[in-house]
C-alpha cells in the first residue's frame, strides 16, 4: 500500500516537473495529456487506498527525516486515514477533471505548458497538505498551495489586475499564516511534538487557556485560506485567474483547506466549545454576508465565488458546532457541484469571448445545450433540492444547527439557503434564458469542445448522486471523527422542516426565474433599484475593500514612505554607505602598494622580513628579561 | 679505507617514490615521443599527461589504503614521508592537475601548447610539488619547491605575450629572493639543532626547552617570509595579481590552487609544532598575518576593474582565510583546511575557466584589460547558460549556501569558535561578507546591465567540448558539494588525525 501512497503523492509532482521542462517552449498538446494522465494515475492510487482504508486499515509511512536537532524531530511522514483519504479522493477527482478540461480551455494560450506545470504543482502541494502526518508537513503544503495559487491567479501576469489580485491573495494569506505559525509554535512549545497522534493524545493535559489560544491561532490560519471575514476580499479578486484554476483551487480544494484543518484538529476544538461557537457564528455570518453580495453582482465568476464563500461559511458552522463529519461531507459534495459550476462558467466565458456580465448574455441555452444542462443541475445541487448532493449535505448542517439549539444560526442559514437558490438561478436565468442580448455586442457564441463536456460529466454524476454515499461515508469517518448523529427526534418537526425548506428554496428559484428569465435590456445604473441604498451597499461589497484601502493600505503606504525616505535613506543607507565608502577609499588609497614595479615589490618583501626579524629580536629580549 | 656502505634494498622502501616517479616517467615519455616524431597534435600530449596523472592518482589511493592500515610509511633513509596529509594533499594536487590539463584543448591555437615541452614541464612540476609535501626533510622540501617553481616560471612565460614575460621574470626574481629566505631559515634551524628533519628539530628544541629561542624566532621570520611569498600573504603578496594577469586564465586558476596546497602542507609541518609549544610570538605573527592578509586583499579586490585581478586578490583572501587553520592548529581546523581547499579547487578552477573560454586575442577599442567587468555586462541576454554558470561560481566563492565553499567556510569558522578564537571567527565572517560585495558585483553586471556591443563575439569563442566538460565538472562539484561534504569530512578527518595533526 505504501507504493500507492507514494504514487498518489508524487505523480502530480512528476507531472509538474515534466511540464516545467517544456515551460519555455511553445505549446504542445502532449504536455497536457501527460500531466492529466499522471493525475489520473494519482486518482487511481487514491481509489485503491480508499478501498483499503474502507476495509479498516490505515497507511502510515515515514519517508525520511526532515529536521532532527536536539529535541526537535520532524519527519516527512504521510498518513492515509479515513479523513485524509476522503480529501485525497476529492482532490484527485476534481483535479483530474480540471486537467483534462484545461487541455481544451487553455488551447489557445501561449502559456499552455506553464499552466500545467503550476496546476500539477498545486495538486502536489495539496496532497502534501492533506496527507502529512504532522503540522509541519501540513504547513509546507499550506504554503505550497498558497504559492501555486499566487502563480495561477497571476497566470496572465501581463494583466495589471491579475498580478494585483495574485499579490492580494498571497499577502492576505501570509497575514493569516502568521497566526497559524504561532499556533503551531504554541503546540510545539507545550506538547514538544508536531505529530498529529502525539499532539491529539496530549492536548487534553494542557491548560484550557493555552488550548484556547492554540485553537484561535490555528483558526486564524484557516480564516485566511478559506477566505472568512474579514480576510475574504481576496477570493472574489482571485477570479482574475483562468477559470479552471477558479474551479480547482478557489472552489473545490485550496479554500477548503481551512475546513480540513479544523476537522483534522477536532481533538483540539472539542476541548474549547466557546471557540467552536465563535467559529460557527462567524461561519453563519459569512454565509449570509457573502450570499447578499452575490445577489446584485454582475460578474458571473464573482457570483460563483461569493457563493463559494457562503458555502464555506456553512462548513464552518458545522465544524464549529462539533459536527466535523458533516462539515467534511459538505466539503466533498460542494467540491463536486461547485467545480462543475465553474467549469460551466468557463464554457460560457469562452463562448462569450471572455464577457463576464450575465446581463449581456441571455438565451444561450439554444447554442450551448450541454453546458446549460450541466450548470442548471449544478445550481439545483447547490440550492439543495432533493435528491441532489446539496440537499443531503446542506440540510444536514441546518439540522445540526437546529438540534444543537442554535436557532439564530439555524434561521440565518435557512435564509441564506433561500438567497443561494435565488442568486444561483438569477445567474442561470440571465445566461441561458430570455432574449439573446449578446447579439447587441456582435458575439457569436459556440459550444465548448466535446471532450471538455465529457470531462465534466463525472462531476455532474457526482453532483447528482453524492448524497447517496452519506451512510457509507459516515461509517468510514466515524473511526476518526466524533460519530454524533444529528436527528430531529420529533418526526413531525422533521418533516415540516425538510419540506418547508424545500418549498422555500423552490419559491426562491421560481422568483428568480420570474424576475430574470425574460430580462430584455442591459442595466445602465439608472433604474430605481440600482440607485437604492442597499443595492449600492451590496454592489460595493459593503465598502469593505474601500475601507481596507483607507484604513490599512493608505496609512501603511504612508508609513512605508516615511520609513523609506526618512529612516532608510537618511539613517540606514547613509550608515551603510559610509562604511562601504570607507572601505572602498582604503582600497583606493592603498592600492599603490601594487604599482607593478619589481624593485618596489622586492622592497616590500624585504621590509616584511625586516619587520618580522625586529619583532623576533624584540620578543626574545623581552622574553629573556621576563625569564630572568 | 672507507668501509663500503651496505644498504638493504628492502629498507629503502622505493615504493614511496612511486607517485612522483610516475609523473616523471610521464614527463620523460612526452619528451621521448617528441624526439621520435615531432609536430604531433597537442591532444596526444594532453591524453598522455592525463593517463599518467590517473596512474599517479591510483598509486596515491593505494597508499591511502596502506596508510589507514599500517600508519605512516617512511622510505629512502626516512627522507620520504607518506603520512595522511601528504597523501591528501597529493590527491588534491593530482586531481587539480587533471582538471587543469584538458584546458589546453582550446578551440583557438595558443603558442604554449605547440610545444610538447609545455606538457613535460607540467608533469615535472607536479612531481616537484609531490616531493615537497611527501617529506619533512628541509633539503628535500627545497628541492621539490625549486623543481616545481622553475617549471612554473617557464609555463607562465610560454604564454608568449609581453605581460607573460613580465610576470615570469617578476615571479622568478621574487621567487629567488624567497628561496634565499628559505635557505637562510633552514640554515639557522640546522645550526641550532644539527638536523634537517622537522620532527627531529622539534624533538631537539623541546628537549633543551627552547634555549635558543632567539634563533628559532629568527629562522621562523625567514620561513614566514619564504612561505608568505608562496602563499601570497601580505606583504609578500605583491607578485600575485601581476603574475595572474600575465599568465593564461587557466594557469592562473591552477596557480591559485595547487602550489598553495603544497605550501600549506609544508607550513603545517613547520609551524604547527611551534604553535602547539606555545611560542607566543609565532601565534601573534600568524594571527596578524592571517587577519591582514584576508582583510587587505579583500579591500583591494573591491576596487579592481578587471575580473581576473579581482579573482587574484580574492584568491589571496581565501589563502589568508585558510591560513587561519594553521594558526588554530587543531585536528578540526586542519581537516577544515583540506576540505576548504578541495571545495575551493572546484569552484575557483571553474571561475577561471569561465574567463579562459572568453579569452580574446586582441583587445577591442577602449578595453583596458583582458577581462574588465564591462565585458560581462548583460551576459545573461547573450549567453544565459554561461552567465548562470559564472553566477554559480561567484555565489559559491562568496560562500552562499548550499554551494561548495559555504561548507568549507562554515567548518573553518566553526573550528575557530570551538578552539576559542571567537574574535578571529568574527573577522573571518566579516571578511566573507565584504567578499560578497565584489562577487555579487560581477553578478550584477551579468544579470542586471545591458549588454555592451562588441564583447559578445568573444563569449565562448575559446570554448571546446573539453573546456565545457571541465566547467560542467566544476559546476557539478560546486552544486552537489552538499552531499559530498559529510563523507569527505569523514575521510579527511581520518587521514589528518592519524597523521598526528
Amino acid at each position: 500500500m505504501e507504493l500507492y501512497l507514494y504514487i498518489a503523492l508524487f505523480a502530480p509532482l512528476v507531472g509538474s516537473l515534466y511540464s516545467a521542462l517544456f515551460s519555455g517552449s511553445p505549446k504542445s498538446q502532449q504536455v497536457g495529456i501527460v500531466a492529466s494522465g499522471l493525475l489520473f494515475t494519482s486518482f487511481l492510487s487514491s481509489a485503491i487506498l480508499l478501498t483499503y482504508v474502507m476495509s479498516g486499515h490505515t497507511v502510515h509511512v515515514e519517508m525520511m527525516t526532515w529536521m532532527a536537532t536536539g529535541d526537535l524531530y520532524i519527519p516527512f511522514g504521510f498518513v492515509v486515514d479515513q479523513v485524509s483519504v476522503v480529501m485525497m479522493m476529492v482532490v484527485t477527482i476534481v483535479s483530474t477533471v480540471v486537467h483534462v478540461y484545461s487541455i481544451g480551455y487553455m488551447d489557445h494560450d501561449k502559456g499552455f505548458n506553464r499552466f500545467f506545470a503550476w496546476l500539477s504543482a498545486f495538486v502536489f502541494s495539496m496532497m502534501v497538505l492533506v496527507m502529512s502526518d504532522n503540522f509541519a508537513g501540513l504547513f509546507i503544503g499550506w504554503e505550497g498551495v498558497g504559492l501555486c495559487s499566487w502563480g495561477l491567479i497571476g497566470f496572465w501576469y501581463h494583466k495589471e489586475s491579475a498580478t494585483w489580485a495574485a499579490n492580494e491573495a498571497f499577502i492576505m494569506n501570509r497575514i493569516a499564516d502568521l497566526g497559524m505559525l504561532i499556533g503551531i509554535f504554541l503546540i510545539y512549545w507545550n506538547v514538544g511534538s508536531l505529530q498529529y497522534d502525539v499532539v491529539f493524545a496530549e492536548i487534553g493535559n494542557l491548560q484550557p487557556v493555552i488550548i484556547t489560544w492554540i485553537g484561535i491561532f490555528l483558526f486564524i490560519g484557516a480564516m485566511g485560506k478559506s477566505a472568512q471575514f474579514p480576510l475574504h476580499t481576496w477570493l472574489a479578486d482571485a477570479m482574475e485567474g483562468p477559470t479552471p484554476v477558479s474551479a480547482l483551487i478557489h472552489a473545490a480544494t485550496m479554500v477548503t483547506a481551512g475546513v480540513y484543518l479544523v476537522v483534522r484538529s477536532n481533538a483540539i476544538y472539542d476541548l474549547i466549545p466557546n471557540v467552536g461557537i465563535f467559529i460557527a457564528s462567524l461561519g453563519a455570518f459569512v454565509a449570509l454576508f457573502a450570499a447578499s453580495m452575490a445577489l446584485v453582482n454582475r460578474d458571473m465568476k464573482r457570483i460563483i465565488a461569493y457563493s463559494t464563500l457562503s458555502q464555506l461559511g456553512y462548513m464552518f458552522v458545522a465544524a464549529g458546532l462539533g459536527a466535523y463529519w458533516v462539515a467534511l461531507f459538505h466539503l466533498m459534495a460542494h467540491a463536486f457541484f461547485k467545480a462543475l459550476l465553474f467549469l460551466g462558467a468557463g464554457n460560457v466565458m469562452h463562448a462569450m469571448h471572455d464577457e463576464l456580465d450575465p446581463f449581456k448574455m441571455g438565451g444561450l441555452r439554444k447554442v450551448m445545450k450541454g453546458t446549460f444542462v450541466m450548470m442548471t443541475l449544478a445550481s439545483v445541487a447547490l440550492a439543495g433540492i432533493y435528491p441532489f448532493a446539496g440537499f443531503f449535505s446542506k440540510d444536514l448542517i441546518l439540522e445540526v444547527g437546529f438540534v444543537e439549539h442554535h436557532y439564530v444560526i439555524y434561521t440565518v442559514l435557512l435564509l441564506t439557503a433561500g438567497l443561494t437558490a435565488f442568486y444561483s438561478f438569477r445567474l442561470v436565468a440571465l445566461i441561458f434564458h430570455g432574449e439573446e442580448r449578446y447579439k447587441l455586442f456582435g458575439i457569436h457564441p459556440h459550444e465548448a469542445y466535446k471532450f471538455m463536456l465529457v470531462a465534466m460529466s463525472p462531476l455532474l454524476v457526482l453532483a447528482i448522486i453524492a448524497g447517496s454515499f452519506k451512510m457509507t461515508y459516515f461509517q468510514l469517518v466515524m473511526n476518526l471523527l466524533p460519530a454524533t448523529q444529528y436527528h430531529v427526534h420529533d418526526q413531525t418537526t422533521y418533516w415540516i422542516m425538510t419540506i418547508g425548506t424545500q418549498l422555500f428554496v423552490i419559491a426562491a428559484i421560481l422568483f428568480a426565474y420570474k424576475k430574470y428569465a425574460n430580462w430584455s435590456n442591459v442595466p445602465d445604473g439608472s433604474s430605481a433599484m440600482e440607485r437604492s441604498f442597499f443595492y449600492k451597499l451590496l454592489w460595493n461589497q459593503y465598502y469593505i475593500p474601500k475601507m481596507y484601502e483607507e484604513i490599512f493600505a493608505k496609512p501603511y503606504a504612508e508609513l512605508s514612505r516615511i520609513a523609506w525616505k526618512q529612516i532608510d535613506l537618511k539613517i540606514v543607507d547613509a550608515t551603510v554607505d559610509a562604511i562601504a565608502n570607507g572601505i572602498y577609499k582604503t582600497g583606493e588609497n592603498t592600492r599603490d602598494i601594487q604599482n607593478g614595479n619589481l624593485s618596489t615589490m622586492l622592497r616590500w618583501m624585504v621590509v616584511g622580513l625586516v619587520v618580522l626579524s625586529i619583532l623576533a629580536v624584540a620578543f626574545t629580549v623581552g622574553y629573556n628579561a621576563v625569564g630572568a | 679505507m672507507l668501509e663500503p656502505i651496505h644498504v638493504a634494498l628492502g629498507s629503502l622502501n622505493i615504493a614511496t617514490l612511486a607517485p612522483m616517479l610516475i609523473a616523471i616517467v610521464g614527463a620523460l615519455s612526452i619528451l621521448i615521443i617528441d624526439l621520435a616524431k615531432g609536430g604531433l597534435h597537442k591532444s596526444l600530449y594532453v591524453m598522455i599527461a592525463l593517463l599518467f596523472l590517473l596512474l599517479d592518482l591510483g598509486a596515491l589511493v593505494d597508499f591511502g589504503g596502506v596508510f589507514l592500515k599500517n600508519g605512516t610509511i617512511l622510505g629512502f633513509f626516512d627522507v620520504m614521508l607518506m603520512d595522511g596529509i601528504a597523501i591528501l594533499s597529493q590527491i588534491i594536487i593530482v586531481v587539480g592537475s587533471m582538471l587543469f590539463i584538458p584546458l589546453a584543448l582550446t578551440s583557438k591555437r595558443f603558442h604554449e601548447y605547440d610545444y610538447p615541452e609545455y606538457f613535460a614541464l607540467f608533469m615535472f612540476m607536479i612531481a616537484g610539488f609531490q616531493f615537497m609535501v611527501a617529506t619533512d626533510n628541509l633539503i628535500m622540501i627545497f628541492i621539490g619547491l625549486e623543481t616545481a617553481s622553475l617549471a612554473l616560471y617557464t609555463l607562465i612565460a610560454l604564454h608568449n605575450r609581453s605581460k607573460s614575460f613580465e610576470a615570469a621574470v617578476k615571479y622568478f626574481t621574487m621567487g629567488a629572493l624567497a628561496a634565499g629566505f628559505y635557505a637562510f631559515g633552514s640554515m639557522i634551524l640546522y645550526a641550532i639543532s644539527g638536523s634537517v628533519e622537522i620532527n627531529q628539530i622539534a624533538t631537539i628544541m623541546a628537549e633543551d626547552h627552547y634555549r635558543n629561542i632567539g634563533y628559532v624566532l629568527l629562522s621562523m621570520a625567514f620561513m614566514i617570509a619564504a612561505f608568505g611569498f608562496k602563499l601570497s600573504m601580505v606583504p609578500f603578496h605583491t607578485w600575485t595579481p601581476d603574475v595572474y594577469e600575465g599568465s593564461s586564465a587557466a594557469l592562473a586558476g591552477y596557480m591559485s590552487i595547487v602550489p598553495k596546497i603544497a605550501a600549506f602542507v609544508v607550513a603545517m609541518r613547520l609551524f604547527e609544532f611551534l604553535v602547539h609549544s606555545g611560542v607566543a610570538w609565532l601565534q601573534v605573527i600568524l594571527y596578524i598575518g592571517v587577519v591582514v592578509t584576508m582583510t587587505a586583499s579583500n579591500i583591494w579586490a573591491l576596487v579592481q576593474s578587471d575580473v581576473k585581478r579581482m579573482l587574484a586578490y580574492s584568491s589571496i583572501s581565501h589563502a589568508g582565510f585558510v591560513m587561519a587553520a594553521i594558526l588554530i592548529g587543531t585536528t578540526q581546523s586542519n581537516t577544515g583546511l583540506f576540505l576548504y581547499w578541495a571545495l575551493f579547487s572546484f569552484t575557483n578552477l571553474g571561475a577561471f575557466t569561465m574567463l579562459w573560454v572568453n579569452r580574446q586575442k586582441n583587445l577591442i577599442a577602449g578595453q583596458s584589460s583582458d577581462h574588465p567587468y564591462e565585458k560581462f555586462s548583460g551576459m545573461v541576454k547573450t549567453m544565459p547558460m554561461a552567465a548562470v554558470m559564472m553566477g554559480l561560481f561567484m555565489l559559491s566563492l562568496a560562500g552562499i549556501p548550499p554551494f561548495g565553499l559555504f561548507w568549507g567556510k562554515m567548518y573553518l569558522i566553526g573550528s575557530a569558535v570551538s578552539s576559542g578564537y571567537t574574535v578571529l571567527a568574527l573577522i573571518m565572517a566579516l571578511n566573507s561578507a565584504i567578499a560578497g560585495y565584489y562577487y555579487l558585483k560581477l553578478i550584477v553586471f551579468m544579470f542586471m546591465k545591458e549588454p555592451i556591443v562588441g564583447y559578445d563575439q568573444y563569449y565562448f569563442m575559446n570554448a571546446s567540448l573539453s573546456l565545457k566538460t571541465i566547467i560542467g565538472i566544476a559546476a557539478v562539484g560546486t552544486i552537489f558539494a552538499v552531499f559530498a561534504v559529510n563523507p569527505l569530512l569523514k575521510v579527511i578527518t581520518l587521514f589528518v588525525y592519524n597523521s598526528g595533526y
